[in-house]
């Protein structure tokens, strides 16, 4: 459904400073109906490739096809098929939610009775009941999100496109949006592509991506990805986290890694940990602050994924690793 | 891709909404020019004596200058609010939408041109005070008149925001530019009196002409106005104005941020 091929997006360099390099011969497929949220650090082209999929930025060289369309030669083909959520929201404060409910629909072209059935099946789900006549600034962020997707889904979009949609939302209204979001996209196969940080939001997606300094790191299911790391792994804290680890890799051989106050084994195989971890607990008891055998996350692949100074030729052997 | 004329509806539906959500700012923007207008005019009205008008009193020569600074001013500050869209995200929701660049140009021009539209009118009441009767004719002529000065400014105020950050540097550049030009129209003092290398200024600014297209048909009906060629030349020039500034526009909105080439 989003095709993306050798995208490559320089900014020019803005007084003095030098060109820099967003997004580097990135290529990425997104099938029809899947569910995929493209993560990575701050910096790494997210919102640069935010940009570029919703058609407000041209970039230096690559294709992207959107349903079947060029996005850069075709745009207008490409909007009539897309919804777009920004992570700040596209609504008019000043306006009340049906308002700018209308203008929305004004926008896509939809008129009377079909508006009206549009509008309350896109309400349905929501927490908006009865408050249509609401100015959206009278609203708390997790109902002006709600107006906000709602608003979209009126259209009916083959393609949705969210940037961060849940950033200022308490873990309840968080819960919501996303269980509504996953029940919407199953129900109409819409294909969605959504930036995140969060990873709690990206255990039931169908694909994870992740990006570092403009370059796709891994796109595989959260399965798949977990599996990359190992199916368990050894968690210490101490209070000297180098000196720990030192003594881990010269006297007891083992392949370990440190981040932030943790040192961490990765890649242990189920069974193994347990035995490791008495056999380090028996060794260094005096240095450590907590020893624990933990599943892999994928906040755990994607600090394994995106920490890791690596060159070339290495990322490329990670994307055959994660089958991309 | 959705028509054109409902979008545009739509979008300067939206613009009048927010305008008339605002008390402060309708009383502003008639009586800060209405203040203007009575203070220059009662200031000015002792000293007035240009040659050939001697029957014209200052607050009535001022009267369409005063009605072409309202048109200005309210159109183009109308229309930077296009800097606000942009900050409260409203605009980005509005850029990926299927719908044609213009009509996005067009809601904001239009939405702008009847915010200014009714603040003039209102002040319009005031012509039969001052002796001037508009017949049926004139007073098509003279909206007419009002619309396009009202689309050709704000589609400049568009223009000239389009890409900035601050309605603050708008406001800076409107100060150094606009109020030059309007000042140099002819509608604060005669165009007879003053230097050749002036004149020729005061014939290449847009606002010049706009002003003869509001100020004549308070003295003229539309058959005199209708075969006279120079309303005739201000009316084109006018129009001209306004499709430069229209399609200056659309092509500023078409265009999209690139990256540059890749070495």
């Amino acid at each position: 459904m989003i095709t993306i091929q050798n995208l490559t997006h320089i900014y020019p360099g803005a007084r003095k400073l030098p060109p820099r390099t967003a997004i580097a011969d990135l290529s990425l497929d997104v099938k029809d109906g899947e569910f995929t949220i493209l993560s990575g650090p701050n910096g790494s082209g997210k919102s640069t490739l935010f940009r570029i999929l919703c058609g407000l930025a041209l970039p230096s060289a690559g294709t992207v096809t959107v349903a079947g369309f060029d996005l850069f030669a075709q745009p207008a083909k490409v909007r009539e098929v897309m919804g777009v959520v920004f992570q700040s929201p596209a609504v008019d404060k000043h306006l009340s939610v049906g308002e700018n409910l209308k203008i929305h629909a004004d926008l896509y072209g939809l008129k009377g009775a079909d508006f009206v059935r549009r509008r309350d099946g896109a309400l349905s789900w929501t927490d908006l009941d009865g408050r249509l006549d609401h100015k959206v600034d009278t609203l708390s962020g997790g109902l002006a999100r709600q107006v906000e997707l709602a608003k979209v889904l009126m259209t009916d979009p083959k393609v949705l496109l969210l940037d961060e949609p849940t950033t200022g939302l308490d873990p309840m209204s968080r819960r919501n949006f996303l269980a509504a979001l996953h029940k919407l996209q199953k129900e109409r196969g819409m294909t969605v592509l959504m930036t995140s940080h969060v990873f709690s939001e990206a255990d039931d997606v169908d694909r994870v991506a992740i990006m570092r300094e403009g370059r796709l790191l891994a796109h595989d299911t959260p399965a798949a990805l977990k599996a990359m790391i190992g199916t368990e792994m050894v968690v210490i804290q101490s209070k000297d986290t180098e000196g720990l680890a030192a003594r881990l890799r010269t006297e007891m051989g083992l392949a370990v890694r440190c981040l932030g106050d943790e040192v961490r084994l990765e890649e242990t195989e189920n069974g193994d940990s347990l035995p490791l971890l008495e056999r380090i607990l028996e060794r260094y008891r005096p240095d450590i602050l907590s020893i624990s055998i933990k599943q892999p996350g994928l906040d755990d692949v994607f600090i394994h994924v995106t920490s890791k100074a690596v060159p070339d030729h290495a990322l490329a052997l990670d994307l055959k690793r994660t089958g991309t | 891709m959705t028509g054109l004329v409902p979008v545009a509806a739509s979008l300067a539906k939206r613009e009048f909404t927010r305008f008339i959500r605002q008390p402060q700012r309708v009383v502003g923007t008639v009586a800060q020019p209405l203040l203007f207008w009575l203070f220059l005019g009662a200031g000015f009205g002792g000293s007035f004596r240009p040659a050939g008008m001697e029957n014209v009193t200052y607050l009535e020569y001022f009267y369409p200058g005063v009605m072409l600074m309202m048109m200005l001013f309210a159109s183009i500050f109308s229309s930077i609010t296009i800097i606000e869209d942009r900050d409260a995200g409203f605009l980005q929701g509005v850029l990926v939408a299927p719908v044609s660049r213009l009509a996005i140009v067009l809601g904001k021009v239009l939405g702008a041109t009847s915010i200014a539209m009714v603040q003039t009118l209102i002040f319009t009441i005031a012509s039969p005070f001052l002796g001037l009767h508009l017949g049926a004719g004139s007073l098509v002529l003279l909206l007419l008149g009002f619309v396009l000065t009202g689309i050709g400014f704000s589609a400049l105020g568009f223009l000239l925001a389009w890409g900035m950050k601050s309605t603050s540097a708008f406001h800076a550049v409107m100060m150094v530019f606009l109020m030059p030009l309007w000042m140099l129209s002819g509608a604060l003092f005669p165009l007879g009196n003053v230097p050749q290398a002036m004149k020729l200024v005061m014939l290449a600014n847009p606002v010049s002409h706009a002003l003869i297209i509001i100020r004549a048909p308070f003295y003229y009906g539309p058959s005199v106005l209708l075969g006279d060629i120079h309303y005739l030349t201000s009316l084109s020039v006018t129009i001209a104005w306004a499709l430069l500034c229209l399609g200056l526009s659309m092509a500023r909105v078409n265009k999209r941020e690139k990256g540059i080439a890749t070495a």
